[in-house]
């Protein structure tokens, strides 16, 4: 046990089951067999595949930051807004607590993952290492938990059958781009499999 | 503490909990990622409880308070809380739009509750750990949608702001609701599913077998995986 190396093992993050890694074919899934937990998905190229995905959502999301997200036709007046503006409403009328909860969930979350595999696996394509990589993968963890941009669509969704009665809405461009963001990311979190990507990193120079 | 002999824990090794490495325990910091290690995620089972009772405790401002103040010259102020949103939808006809908001915000966030005190009391009794466990992953993924009242009311705030005509402000039922989903999120989060596993290894090995730990070791000798 002691001379053997610890690289060699896998441990199930549900329920510490532990595992000698398996020597899979590309593109497997591999699964926990006590309590099912998947542990690991070997997808070999996943670097330039995510990559590609990423900057895909990076351009989405500058389009849905630029064009009007929604806009709404009254009677009397007609209103526009930005992705942001749920969040610069909040704060214009003093519920600042309220907007900056919003805009952990929909901004700061989404933007820092984007934003770290952005910075990481583009200078892994080469197999080089940025300084901060590490960090900054480790903040990734985290903010990919409370990223909550799907569940915004939702909510976007449910406001519009909510205002229907009271006036015309149209959904804006960035109303759109937002969804392409939101699926490219999704997809490059995906296939990007946590173990991989830092087994990756150890291997890159800095 | 005991560990469920087939288990990592139970061999000294550690599962990062950033990038999943396993390291020896003494390590005490993962070599790939610098985070710390832990066998079990710390006083686990104290911040569940702690937070999930904070999460109760909101739960009743939430639905009693107000979310949406709506001021309008042509129909009148009034007021929506979590409840009365439902029903209304639900009296337009808006039966699936209803279901998802009822779902979200009053089914789920109870629901999630229940599992966790249910996940709480299976760390003692160490019972049927795969169907917990499936229980907890359940309740990790689905909590992040109670989320969605909150964004219908910032979307709202945002979009009708029609001066004296028509306007909408946030109730404090708004914050109180985020609030619950948080403290709901950050409870599931703290729980430690394996805790689960180690009580179960625990109540299966019978008090008189004296050699639990060598066979435990024995059996910890797992074939290698096969997808």
């Amino acid at each position: 046990m002691d001379n053997t190396n610890t690289t060699d093992y896998i441990a199930c993050p549900d329920c510490d089951g532990l595992y000698t890694t398996p020597e899979t074919p590309e593109g497997d899934r591999i699964v926990c067999p006590r309590c099912s937990a998947h542990l690991l998905t070997r997808r070999p190229g996943f670097v330039s595949h995510a990559t590609a995905l990423v900057i895909a959502a990076a351009l989405f999301f500058l389009l849905a930051n630029v064009f009007p997200f929604m806009s709404m036709k009254s009677d009397y007046r007609e209103s526009e807004m930005l992705l942001a503006g749920s969040v610069a409403g909040l704060e214009k009328q003093g519920f600042t607590l309220l907007a900056s909860m919003v805009g952990v969930f929909v901004l700061a979350a989404p933007i820092l993952v984007m934003g770290t595999l952005l910075y990481v696996l583009i200078p892994l394509l080469q197999g080089q290492r940025r300084r901060w990589a590490l960090h900054f993968c480790r903040a990734m963890q985290e903010a990919k938990q409370w990223n909550m941009m799907e569940v915004y669509l939702l909510g976007v969704l449910v406001s519009l059958l909510k205002l229907e009665k009271l006036a015309t809405l149209n959904l804006g461009p960035a109303f759109w781009a937002f969804v392409g963001f939101i699926l490219c990311l999704a997809s490059a979190i995906t296939i990007t499999d946590p173990a991989e990507l830092w087994r990756e990193l150890k291997e890159a120079q800095q | 503490m005991t560990f469920d002999p087939a288990s990592a824990a139970a061999r000294g090794l550690a599962r990062c909990h950033s990038c999943g490495r396993v390291e020896a325990v003494e390590t005490r910091h993962c070599p790939v990622c610098e985070a710390p290690l832990h066998l079990r995620k710390p006083a686990s089972l104290e911040r569940t409880i702690a937070l999930t009772i904070g999460a109760v405790l909101l739960y009743f401002p939430a639905n009693l308070l107000p979310v949406l103040f709506i001021k309008s010259s042509v129909k009148g102020d009034s007021q929506n809380t979590i409840l009365s949103g439902v029903v209304q939808f639900w009296n337009d006809g808006d039966y699936p739009v209803a279901l998802i908001i009822f779902t979200a915000s009053v089914l789920i966030p109870i629901l999630k509750v229940l599992a966790i005190i249910a996940l709480c009391l299976a760390v003692r009794s160490g019972s049927s750990p795969q169907a917990m466990t499936r229980l907890y992953r359940l309740t990790e993924y689905v909590g992040r949608w109670s989320m969605v009242d909150v964004f219908v009311v910032a979307i709202l705030v945002a979009m009708v702001q029609l001066g004296s005509v028509l306007q909408i402000d946030p109730g404090p039922g708004a914050l109180a609701f985020a609030g619950v989903v948080i403290l709901t999120m950050l409870a599931a989060r703290s729980f430690d599913p394996r805790l689960i596993w180690d009580a179960a290894a625990a109540s299966a090995a019978t008090p008189a077998d004296d050699n639990r730990e060598t066979r435990g070791a024995d059996s910890a000798a797992q074939p290698p995986l096969h997808a």
